[in-house]
């Protein structure tokens, strides 16, 4: 049976995981991007990226473009076995419990 | 870790919620303003060949050059917020542009090779190797709202030129126009 992420499963860092697992895995995405899209703060968002870096289950670079930083943020593999580990253990539970 | 069935079926939601918003968020920021972009020269175009149909080829010529020098400010103006990127997306990028540059190419050579056109075929010629564009960039990025766009704008272009060929500019810049431009400002708008 597969088990349930504690990371993953709070809220905000399973919106923050399902957009980064939905992107190609090359492709990925500006801080500034990922808090519009999820209607975050710059504090929550940064705080739960933290986590997940922790975890390993993403990856954020500091880059410049045009003269301006940016950080751009993308799921690792590992941070997509994990999701996809997590996603797996929610449909059992729908189905056990059917 | 407990959860109950209620939970599980609310990640789930939120799962697929977030997806479906992250994909149409890059869609639109790749698509919506070059839609608007051409969707409003397309229907100004239209429009004026209708009632001005001498200068037809000219009114074509000035809006495909205000069309390349705006999209190539989009794209400028779309890395420099780089919202979304992807290792190779510059060549990417450079691919699409050399597709476009390419098809129109060909596109010249069937016109010179296939002539001679009237006015009303070679205009219908010109959208549908357009629209044939859309349906491939969108098959090529998994693109689904490009491919119905292409495939409805193609039928109204057919419909437009055996069916309502006196009006065939009035309806190619409500039905061609209108229809680009009211895609890009829906995926602008709700998408992203």
């Amino acid at each position: 049976m597969t088990q349930l992420d504690n990371i993953i499963h709070q809220p905000v860092r399973l919106k923050i995981m399902s957009s980064l697992v939905s992107l190609d895995q090359n492709e990925q995405v500006n801080f500034t991007y990922l808090r519009k899209l999820l209607k975050l703060t710059d504090g929550n968002l940064g705080a739960h990226l933290i986590k997940l870096e922790e975890a390993g289950y993403i990856k954020s670079k500091k880059t410049f473009i045009a003269r301006k930083p940016r950080t751009f943020i993308r799921a690792t593999g590992k941070g997509r076995d994990a999701f996809e580990g997590h996603v797996a253990a929610l449909k059992e539970i729908i189905h056990s419990e059917k | 870790m407990n959860v109950s069935h209620e939970n599980a079926q609310e990640s789930l939601s939120t799962i697929q919620d977030v997806t479906v918003r992250t994909h149409r968020a890059i869609a639109s920021a790749y698509a919506s303003d070059l839609l608007i972009l051409w969707g409003a020269l397309w229907t100004i175009e239209f429009t004026t060949a209708h009632f001005y149909p001498a200068y037809a080829f000219h009114i074509f010529m000035v809006m495909s050059i205000v069309g390349c020098i705006g999209t190539a400010v989009i794209y400028w103006v779309f890395y420099s917020k780089a919202l979304i990127r992807e290792a190779g997306s510059q060549s990417a990028i450079w691919r699409i542009a050399l597709f476009w540059i390419l098809l129109y190419a060909y596109a010249a050579l069937w016109h010179f090779l296939l002539a001679p056109f009237n006015g009303l075929q070679g205009n219908a010629f010109i959208s549908t190797v357009a629209m044939f564009a859309f349906v491939v960039i969108g098959l090529w990025f998994g693109c689904r709202f490009m491919i119905i766009l292409g495939l409805a704008v193609t039928i109204a272009v057919l419909i437009g030129f055996y069916l309502l060929t006196a009006y065939y500019c009035l309806w190619m810049a409500l039905m061609g126009g209108g229809a680009i431009l009211g895609t890009g400002l829906y995926t602008r708008l709700r998408w992203r």
